[in-house]
């Protein structure tokens, strides 16, 4: 057993093990399911992808820096709220204003963190409780549809461009931003360094507090955009929208590669770890897994990703 | 011109023929990447004997200090216990077997009682269904500290007591091992006199002697005179070797410090005709600077080219100084100019911004991000001005590293290698790398050649020479006198948080190194 996990831990190998994974997927439940396979069928796999993958890019850069977001969820809720509570009144500028308001949670999820020097999971969980708690009050508890004059303004999420889901689009267009951030700016240089050694990040001169609450910023801003998203293919806004979402998400990330600690990891990671992901949840409604069962899988599938990747010789205490 | 070196004797014990040695290292070899730790290493521990262990950093005490504790397992050789080959594949399979420790940080747990501290992780013997009897804990944990005859209540905190008397409650821990270790107990001394004060220091060694009947000892310390006063044998180490073993009623400081530094050639080792004449240009000025805390009324003036060595102890102030000029600590009171603007650092960043490149002590912590490759380290300093639109530009990226690694001679397969793969001495030189890429103008080497080989130290002072001709500034602070003495332009020597000397140390007017500790102690 300890020796298999050994290979798995091996570098060369472990960097391609979620892509096969991915590609391993595919195969089974096409074999199965031939209908899979479709071309139709694919990109409404894309569509239903898109929420969880912009929800796991936000988190993708918190996670990089080491640290956690916890309140994804309930900022993309309530990003939910907000929309459609604004959207006959504000028009587009619905969507401008509950981006708005991710930044701001981010923003200040950030500052609790770096300047009142809280872990970034109780900045985050409290934050979490805060937005989902707003949600529930300006929504009065209940999901709002939207009327059909207001869904005229969800065309450029519900609308395709040749034969390709605008939602897909959307999800493309955080991938390219998401990766250049990451890949080729400073900030994605000073996060990764932060979080591979942030000591000596530190006694470089990198302004360590400044990166990290961008960070915040980037993942709060994210979940609200998923939250737009979300109104847009439902239709509605719920205070309870996305609160199953969560679980996924981090699993999305941590099953692609990136570290949970912090450091190693890359946005096509989590592009890889939230197919896997759905692939896996297609797969379980082939097989009629109760869809409420789900996320037993997912816990199973999330410890078991970090279990295999981690590197317990570097982490002598886990707290 | 050759070194006046006494060959290194085979570790044979003179005389003393019946009782197996108490525990034995037969030809060791370690080797860690980069580094030989330790070569053909032999020493030999008879009961009840008190051995010394000295050399300087990086001669390999502490690497053999681990393999006797169990931390490290021999490349190859073998350890004897009582004559009986054995292995340590851990600490505590280590202390199973009759290894005590005392170390120089001290092990015990602040927030946990004397008695709790003395028995932590060996409570079972006085554990009935998963319940401590503590009455029990404590009347054992008494015992444990009559035979180091403290007077303390085994009840107390281990923080309300003073340095002195922790260090005879890791004694007493140490000595709870002789009633489960199968043969003779050796306990392991390393810098346990570093925290204490002079009378402190005599209690302990009494203590020692005292339990000679008990144990036999390993005295590790920088402390010369100690080392000779407490111990029947000393073992010197240099570079990984053992190259004597002396009785200490017969040896003396100098003798030993010859031996450990081993080299006559000292004024080429620290290429000292390389040395020039600094400039006037001031580049920063400290003026009565203070800080509550740790320093105070220090003032000098850094000239460029000029490398400033500050000489002290443990205490001195001269660790929080640098510390203070690299950004970490900010000052209290005084000025502080960089080029004539007063300034205050509140941030690693603020000091980068005046030109301050900070080499720091935890090379592996602070220096480098171990995780990422080399050419990310280099440029880490100083990615602003790769920076186009907000992109990095990594073609120029790789330009930059790969001229710095030709440039500082940095042995690493490539610039895409992680840090954590290369040596001691070649992450130095990528520290280095990742400063003068930054244009920094005054260098805080804060222990630059700590736990680096003779080869790449001599790397290191020929880089140091180099940097400075071309008008960089150095503060140094150096784990070694000689060091010191050897690289700067200048020596001031601190003690309790105040300059009390300062001496021009050009070459053919160095300094001795005698005459500056009489201001150090």
């Amino acid at each position: 057993m300890n020796t298999l996990l050994d290979t798995f831990r091996n570098d060369g190998m472990r960097q391609w093990l979620p892509l096969a994974t991915l590609i391993l997927l595919v195969i089974l439940v096409g074999a199965f399911q031939p209908a899979f396979l479709d071309v139709n069928t694919l990109l409404q796999l894309a569509s239903d992808t898109a929420v969880l993958f912009i929800l796991a890019t936000g988190v993708t850069f918190v996670i990089m820096l080491g640290g956690i977001d916890l309140s994804i969820q309930s900022m993309a809720s309530l990003s939910s709220v907000v929309v459609a509570l604004t959207l006959a009144r504000f028009g587009y500028g619905a969507f401008v204003f509950a981006f708005a308001l991710g930044a701001l949670a981010g923003l200040l999820s950030g500052i609790a963190h770096v300047r009142l020097r809280i872990p970034s999971f109780i900045a985050t969980l409290a934050m979490g409780g805060v937005l989902s708690s707003a949600a529930l009050v300006t929504s009065r508890e209940r999901s709002i549809t939207l009327g059909e004059s207001e869904r005229a303004y969800l065309g450029w999420i519900t609308g395709t461009v040749f034969g390709i889901p605008n939602v897909v689009i959307i999800a493309l267009i955080v991938l390219v931003v998401a990766h250049i951030l990451q890949s080729r700016t400073p900030f994605g240089r000073y996060s990764a360094a932060i979080g591979a050694g942030e000591p000596a990040a530190y006694a470089s001169g990198v302004k360590v507090d400044r990166q990290k609450i961008f960070a915040f910023v980037l993942s709060a801003s994210c979940a609200a955009l998923a939250g737009i998203v979300l109104v847009g293919r439902l239709a509605s806004g719920s205070p309870t929208l996305a609160s199953e979402l969560l679980l996924p998400s981090i699993a999305a990330v941590v099953v692609g590669g990136t570290s949970i600690t912090g450091g190693v990891g890359s946005i096509w990671r989590t592009l890889v770890g939230a197919l896997i992901i759905s692939v896996v949840r297609i797969g379980m409604t082939f097989l009629g897994v109760n869809i409420f069962a789900q996320n037993i899988v997912f816990g199973v599938v999330l410890v078991a990703a970090v279990a295999i990747t981690i590197d317990r010789s570097k982490i002598p205490i886990v707290k | 011109m050759s070194a006046t070196l006494t060959p290194a004797p085979s570790a044979a014990a003179p005389g003393t023929a019946p009782p197996p040695p108490a525990l034995a290292l037969m030809h060791v070899e370690k080797r860690f990447p980069g580094v030989h730790a330790l070569k053909d290493v032999t020493i030999e521990i008879r009961p009840g004997e008190v051995v010394g262990l000295v050399g300087e950093n990086g001669a390999g005490k502490s690497t053999l200090m681990k393999i006797l504790s169990g931390v490290y397992q021999p490349d190859s050789g073998d350890i004897l216990l009582d004559g009986k080959k054995t292995r340590f594949v851990s600490a505590s399979d280590a202390m199973s077997q009759g290894i005590g420790m005392v170390f120089q940080e001290q092990s015990l747990l602040t927030n946990l009682t004397v008695g709790e501290n003395i028995y932590l992780g060996n409570e079972k013997q006085f554990t009935r269904f998963g319940i401590v009897d503590w009455r029990a804990l404590y009347a054992a944990a008494s015992r444990q500290l009559a035979k180091v005859q403290i007077d303390a209540d085994p009840r107390m905190r281990a923080d309300d007591l003073g340095f002195a008397a922790r260090q005879m409650v890791e004694l007493a821990k140490a000595l709870t091992l002789e009633e489960n270790a199968p043969g003779h107990l050796v306990i392991l001394l390393d810098e346990p006199t570093s925290v204490l004060e002079r009378a402190e220091i005599e209690i302990l060694f009494a203590r020692v002697r005292a339990l000679r009947a008990r144990a036999s000892f390993i005295f590790v310390s920088h402390r010369l005179d100690e080392v000779l006063e407490l111990s029947d044998r000393i073992y010197v180490m240099k570079d990984g070797a053992v190259v004597a073993d002396l009785v200490a009623s017969e040896a003396d400081i100098t003798q030993l410090h010859h031996l450990m530094v081993g080299r006559s050639l000292q004024a080429e080792y620290y290429r000292e005709p390389l040395q020039r004449p600094y400039r006037d240009e001031v580049v920063l000025e400290l003026d009565s600077l203070r800080h509550d805390s740790a320093y105070r009324d220090i003032s000098f003036k850094l000239h460029a080219g000029e490398i400033l060595g500050i000489a002290g102890v443990i205490g001195s102030g001269r660790e929080e100084l640098t510390r203070t000029l690299a950004g970490f600590a900010p000052h209290d009171g005084g000025r502080l100019l960089a080029r004539g603007r007063e300034v205050k650092l509140r941030t690693p960043a603020e000091a980068v911004d005046i030109g301050v490149g900070y080499v720091p002590r935890e090379r592996r912590v602070e220096g480098l991000v171990l995780f990422l490759p080399v050419a990310a380290n280099i440029t880490l300093a100083d990615l602003g001005s790769l920076t186009r639109a907000g992109l990095i530009n990594t073609r120029e990226e790789r330009r930059l590293a790969e001229s710095w690694v030709e440039r500082l001679k940095v042995r690493t397969p490539g610039i895409n290698t992680l840090c954590l793969n290369l040596s001691g001495g070649n992450q130095q030189k990528v520290v280095l790398a990742k400063w003068l890429n930054a244009e920094a103008r005054i260098l805080i080497l804060d222990h630059p050649t700590r736990g680096l080989d003779v080869g790449a130290k001599e790397e290191v002072y020929e880089l140091i020479r180099a940097v400075t001709a071309e008008g960089v500034a150095v503060i140094l602070t150096s784990d070694t006198l000689e060091e010191t003495i050897g690289l700067s332009h200048t020596v001031l020597v601190m003690r309790d948080g105040a300059i009390t000397h300062r001496v021009d140390a050009s070459p053919g007017q160095k300094p001795r190194q005698v005459d500056l500790i009489g201001y150090m102690v």
